[in-house]
Parts: C-alpha cells; structure tokens; sequence
C-alpha cells in the first residue's frame, strides 16, 4: 500500500504567541451608531471623517451578505469589537514601545529586518499604530511615509481627504461598507514625482484582541515616474473565537511610475479576512502584486488593478496554501480601460488536510482598451482527496483587437516526474518534496528575500512517504 | 392569458460576483405547446409509447425552471430507444420547422440499451421573417457501453428565441458525443449537463456559434465525473460580429472518487468587432487528488503570422476573416456523421452569407 505523501502544517510556534490583554481603550461588542461615534471621537476625527463613517455604516445595515464564496454566517458582528486602541502611544523609537509588545515585534523580525533593509516601518497592534519611523534619507526626498491617523489632520489632510475610500467605496460590498465605518490604523505614503525609493517600505499589522477586529486603511499615492516597494505582513495568535480583520488598500500609480505591492498574510486560522484592495494605474504606470496567503479560517481576498492610461500594466503573482480548516478564497480582478494595456498573472495554490481554495478572477476588456493583452495562468495542486481546490476565472471582452489568453491545470503530484528524479538517484521523499518545493518556487522568487525566507518558514514541506 | 413564468437559467454550478452577470440568466416565459416533429426512424430504433424509464433524475443545463415550463405547460417525453447490442449507422432524423408565431416546446428522451449505438441529428429551421420561441429538452440515459452521437443544429430565423436543454447520464464505459451547431436565432440559450456516473464513460462536446447583428448567445456546458477514470472534453469555437452578445459557461466538475479521471474544456472565440461582448467563465471544480483537469481560451484577433502570410497571398483582411469564420463552423461541419446534415450547414453558411 502506497503511504500518502505527507506535508506539514504551517509552523505557528512563533506567530501564535499571546500577550497579555492591557488595552487602554475598547469599544463595546457590536455595531452601532453610538459605537461608531465613539470610535470617532476617541480618534479626534475631523467632522467630514464623522459623518463619513456614519453613512458608510447606513450602507453596511442596508446590503447583505455575498451569495457565493465561503460561507461567514458563523461570523457575528454582535460579538465582534471594533476598536481596541492598545496601551502606549505611537513613536518612532523602539525604545518607546511597551516592552511585551516590541518582543513580540522583535520574534516577528520586524525591528531587524528595519535595520537591515527597509526604508521604513509601521507596525500596528490591534486598532492602533505602535511604532512608526522613515529613514531620514528617504524622509528627506520628500517621501511621505505616516500614519493614517496623522496624515488626515496634517499637511496631506486634502491629499487624503481626496483619495480616502474614493477607488474603493462603501459601497463596493459589506465589508468595505463597515471598513468605512469604524477604519483606524494603517499607513499613508506618498512618493514625489521622479522619486524611486530605492529599498522598501513595510507595515506590519499584528492582531492580538480576542474577539475584535482589525480595520486598517493603506492609501499610496506614488506620482508620476516615482517608484516604490511596498510590504505588508500581518498575522495573529489563535483564539477559539472568531476574529475579523477587513483592512482596506488604496493604491494610486501615476504616470510612469511603479508601485510593487507585496504582502504575506498569515492570519490565524479563526480570522475572517475580508479585505480589498484596489489599485489604480495611470499612463505607462505599472503595478505589481505580489501575495501570498497562508492564514485565516476564511479568505475572501481580490487586489483589483484599473488599468486606466494607455500601456498601463498590472502584473499579480500569488501563491494560497489551504490546510486543515481553512477555506480561502483569493484571486484577483482586472479591468482594462485603456489602449494598450497589459497583465499578466500567475497564481498557484496548495490545498491539503481538508482544506479549500478557490481561485477566483474576472478579467474584464473595455471597447477602449484597443491593443490589448492579457495572460491567466493558475495551477492548483491537491495533496489529498480530503481537501478542495476550485477554479472561476470569468473574462469579458469587448474589443475585437485584443489578445487573451488564459490556463489552468489542476493536478497532484506526478508519477512520472517523482519516477525521474528517482531514476536520478534521488529518494522519493527527496522527490516529492523537490516537487512541491519548485511548484512554490515561481512565486517565492518575486518576493523581497527576508519574505522569502519568512514564507520558507511558513511553509515546512516536510515530505515522507514511499510506495510499499 | 398564458400563465407566465420568471425562469432563472443556466446556473452556474458555483456562484461568482453578481456584478458580472454570469451566474444566471433571467427569462420570461410563457407556458407553451407542444411542437410538431417530422421523424426519420431508422429499423432498429424503436419509438416508444408507454415507457417505465425514469428521466426525472436525469438533470439537465438549463436547470431545474426549466422542468417547471414543461410542467405548466404539459409535454409529454416522446422516447427513442436501441435495441441492446444494436450499433446503429444509420441517424435517427428529427426535424423541427417552426412557423411565424411559434411556442413551441418537445421532450425528447433517448435510451441506450447496453452495448447499443445510435446517431441522433436534430435540426431547428423556421421561416426567415417570423418570431416565436421554441423549446428542446433532450434527456440521456446510456448504458454500460452504449454509445450516443447527438447532433443539433439550429438554423432558426433572426426573430426566433431558442431554449435547447440536454441532460445525461453515463454508466460504465458510456460515451456520449454532442456536436452542437448554433448559427441563427435571436437568442439561443443552450444547457447541457453530463453526469459521468460510471467507470470510463465518456463526454465529448463540440460547440461552434456564428452569431451577429444584435443576437445573444448563453451557453452552460457541465460534465460532472462521478466515476473512475471518466474523461470529459468540451470545446468551444465561434464567431462574434456587430453586436452580438456570447456567455459561455463551462465546467469541470470532478466529485469526490472519481479517481483517474480527466477534464479538458478550450474556448476559441474570434471576435470581428468593437461592438460584441464575449464573456466565457471556464469553471474547473475539485474534490479529488488523482485527477487532471485542464481549461484554456484564446479570445481576440487572429495570429499576426498567419494574418501575415495570408496578406503576403493577396488576401485581404476582412476576406481572411471571413474565411477563418468559416473555417471554424467546418471544422465542426466535418465531425456531423451525416452528409445530409453536413450539406445542410453548408447550403445555410451559403445563404447567410449571400444575404450579407
């Protein structure tokens, strides 16, 4: 009898660390207008943020919930807490942030990884910020790298103002509706025009409140022929109650310029993550995701790409892994308005011990996006008949001078290929895990190495097996 | 009056984003009446009256609003069946012709004895200048080693709505082959579902359209793979011009055993203005390990390399386009196992064309 080729669990030991409950602040479970007045006075928002919030919250109370994806009726915002602002204040020193809360930022690699590599660092717990800094190089080209929070009352307040949940509106769906209402944390960045900076910006977001929930809000503006790397990773202990994280990502790429957007998401496995994230790209911009999600009990997870100016290009590699208990549902939207415009995206999945992924796409031609190109690749690997693993690729296309293409293989590991490597020398074991190792290669290798390295220990692909 | 019925068809197997519009298609339908066929019977298959076979679990494309329109409205199953071990060369002919004004609807059930083989083709004419809506539903139950041919092409008149709804099921070592022709009609809306119950059964699907002006074409291709080492393959191949509107929706459904299996759905689609919509939505489902499923789809224009070595010839390119829209209906022309029919799909092409 053949054994199964095992692969191992994603190793949490670090991620699942629990700190102590000592917020300074939280609002009561639920939703509510008193709630989200709350919130708002707590932040000192400016009165058009107040009655934004409220609005979106009409909308929230007025849509349902989506009729397809996995299911969230077990999700039940009467026991979820909107705001958990933890006990410190922001700085841009370490040395400033309680010491329970920066060891945990410190077994996460964040402080290191600021020293070594990044030109700057947010770092959330629960609703707030903790840490924010740039470094004064990058500060002194005039990049803008700040809190949400600040930035809405500064001098980018009307730069905000403008842009804040225009791309993605409350009424875009539920969650963005809600996202609206009781948003807080997040970054702002803005890059000059003609500024590249050079090595990448990253926020971490860190959830550690039982039962609550995350809503931060990223808003980049990168003008024209500027460049930017941003990062973004976020992760959670595990509780037995549900969690909610429904951040909201704003991307605006001017002309000639190019914003590369990765994340790791590694949620624990009672998170619902419910989160958006737009991009809109102007003439000759490019924008480029990079994704990679491993956490969560439920993803429902779509970075859209607008390619509004003429060569605009979108490009979105991601890799989902879905073990025991978890159905994630991730993929991406593209919309080609504008002659000329190219994407291209190349997506891989994983699903074992049970668990569910979906890839999930619309690629979507306009009559003004003449000369166009677009290319689709996903893969789906299934390690076992326990778990799932579904493909809804949906294209539209209104334009005759335009060149699509799409693909998609769905398969386990190959006899044949196991078979040749052996014929090589190589064991079995040595063999299926080289397998399972090169079909996440493609997507490790467009991530900054110190995430490539994290997502190398994300995934233990501890392979054993043999055939008896 | 006629009692009318709000349909939802065409489901998707599993729903996406409302926004796009693909997970259903909404219809208003009155009930209707039941449709003259001119039957070409060959000796060895037998039409029969009162039949005991049990069609209601066979589910079809279209979808369950659809069995309700036949309730309301009342049809009986006119059933078609072989001899056991009976290979049959010769087709069992239906022709629908429908006049100006039509609501016409047939149940056409074909049973396959074990061992046996058949060759069905339905055409659907009509007058050129009227309207009406018409309506097949086309049920299959082979058996252990049975093998269909089934062929339907519709060549209805620019004011006609068509409803074609198939719905099989294959048992061991079955094979079912649909050849489905569309090339006129105001709005064709096509279902077929396959469910590959036993061990090596078969589907083959090949789907060629042509549609124009402001015609609409909505497509559900399902082959659901059951049984072990069952094979699918469904391939779409069409032309879009003015301001026609295509959805086609095709999946690959493997459940949970059907261990050794394979899947493979491609779309092809040519599009000869700005002014068409084409939408396809290629859906692979997965619940078991040992399976290999594959989808792809080229949509656009044609290769710039054969646009240019047919320029390089003198041929001009609206004449190339014309003639690899053609090509692509006789590619599939080629597969109908019937000369009649096949003369037919051409003598129509010719006429469409000489209208144009």
């Amino acid at each position: 009898m053949r054994e199964k080729t095992y692969v191992e669990d994603i190793n949490r030991s670090i991620y699942d660390i629990r700190n102590d409950e000592k917020d300074a602040y939280r609002v009561k479970e639920g939703l509510t207008a008193e709630i989200v007045e709350q919130i708002s006075h707590e932040k000192k928002d400016p009165a058009w943020m107040e009655l934004f919030r409220l609005h979106s919250l009409q909308i929230y109370q007025e849509m349902k919930l989506p009729d397809w994806g996995p299911p969230i009726d077990e999700l039940n915002m009467d026991e979820i807490v909107t705001y958990v602002r933890p006990n410190t204040r922001m700085s841009a020193k370490w040395s400033d942030v309680p010491k329970e809360i920066k060891d945990t930022f410190e077994l996460l690699g964040i402080p290191q990884a600021e020293r070594k590599s990044l030109a700057g660092v947010g770092a959330q717990f629960d609703s707030e910020l903790v840490y924010h800094n740039v470094r004064q190089e990058v500060a002194a080209q005039g990049v803008v790298y700040t809190d949400m929070e600040s930035a809405l009352k500064g001098d980018y307040a009307d730069m905000v103002r403008k842009h804040f949940m225009k791309l993605v509106t409350p009424r875009d769906h539920k969650f963005a509706a809600l996202h609206g209402a009781v948003w807080s944390g997040g970054s702002f960045v803005y890059v000059p025009s003609g500024v590249s900076v050079t090595i990448p910006l990253q926020s971490y977001f860190r959830f550690n409140a039982p039962g609550a929930g995350q809503f931060e809000h990223t808003l980049i503006i990168v003008d024209e022929d500027a460049n930017l790397h941003f990062i973004e990773g976020c992760s959670a202990p595990k509780y037995n109650i549900a969690n909610l994280h429904a951040g909201c990502v704003e991307l605006y790429v001017r002309k000639n310029a190019k914003l590369r957007y990765s994340t790791i998401e590694n949620w624990s496995k009672n998170m619902y993550n419910l989160n958006t994230k737009r991009a809109k790209v102007e003439k000759g911009g490019t924008i480029e995701w990079v994704s990679g999600s491993f956490g969560s009990h439920v993803s429902y997870l779509y970075p859209m790409s607008i390619l509004n100016g003429e060569g605009a290009k979108a490009e979105f590699t991601s890799i989902t892994f879905a073990g025991k208990g978890q159905n994630l549902d991730t993929g991406t939207k593209i919309v080609h308005n504008a002659p000329k415009t190219s994407s291209y995206v190349n997506t891989k999945s994983i699903s074992k011990d049970g668990g569910i992924s979906t890839f999930r796409s619309s690629i979507l031609v306009t009559n003004q996006a003449r000369q166009s190109k677009s290319a689709v690749s996903c893969q789906s690997l299934m390690l076992d008949d326990r778990s799932r693993s579904d493909t809804i690729p949906a294209m539209d296309i209104r334009t005759q001078d335009a060149d699509i293409g799409h693909e998609a293989k769905i398969g386990r590991i190959s006899d044949e290929a196991v078979f040749y490597l052996m014929s090589r020398g190589i064991t079995e074991e040595d063999a299926r895990a080289m397998i399972v190792s090169g079909f996440a290669d493609n997507v490790s290798k467009e991530l900054p190495l110190e995430y490539a390295v994290e997502m190398n220990h994300l995934i233990r692909l501890e392979m054993k097996g043999s055939i008896g | 009056m006629k009692q009318k019925l709000n349909m939802k068809v065409n489901p998707l197997p599993v729903r996406t984003w409302n926004w796009l519009g693909m997970n259903e298609t909404t219809l208003e339908q009155a009930v209707m009446t039941e449709g003259d066929i001119k039957i070409d019977i060959p000796e060895t298959i037998v039409q029969v009256e009162d039949f005991d076979n049990d069609f209601d679990s066979v589910s079809t494309g279209m979808g369950s609003d659809m069995n309700k329109l036949i309730y309301l409205s009342n049809i009986e199953t006119q059933v078609f069946q072989t001899l056991k071990e009976k290979k049959e060369k010769k087709a069992l002919k239906l022709h629908f012709y429908y006049e100006n004004k039509a609501q016409d609807l047939n149940i056409i059930g074909l049973d396959l004895k074990e061992n046996s083989e058949m060759i069905v083709i339905m055409d659907y004419t009509s007058s050129k200048k009227g309207q009406g809506t018409i309506g097949i539903q086309t049920k299959i139950r082979a058996e252990k080693n049975a093998k269909l041919c089934l062929v339907q092409i519709q060549c209805l008149g620019d004011g006609f709505c068509c409803m074609n709804d198939i719905g099989a099921i294959c048992q061991e070592g079955a094979e079912i082959q649909v050849i489905d022709l569309i090339l006129g009609g105001k709005s064709t809306y096509v279902g077929c579902k396959t469910k590959l119950e036993g061990d090596r059964s078969i589907l083959k699907a090949e789907i060629g359209y042509l549609i124009d002006h402001q015609n609409c074409l909505d497509m559900n291709y399902v082959a659901l793979h059951e049984g072990k080492n069952t094979v699918s393959e469904i391939h779409a191949s069409g032309v879009l011009r003015d301001q026609a509107f295509k959805l086609f929706r095709g999946t690959i459904d493997f459940q949970r055993g059907c261990a050794g299996a394979q899947g493979e759905e491609s779309e092809d689609v040519l599009l000869l203005d700005d002014t068409v919509i084409n939408q396809t939505i290629p859906l692979i489902l997965c619940a078991e390990e040992d399976v290999q499923g594959n989808h792809g789809a080229t949509i656009g224009k044609l290769d710039e390399e054969l646009l240019f070595y047919l320029e390089s010839r003198g041929i001009c390119q609206k004449e190339i386009y014309e003639m690899m829209a053609k090509a692509r209906i006789d590619t599939i022309c080629r597969k109908i196992p019937d000369e009649e029919a096949q003369i037919q799909v051409k003598n129509y092409m010719e006429g469409r064309s000489s209208d144009e």
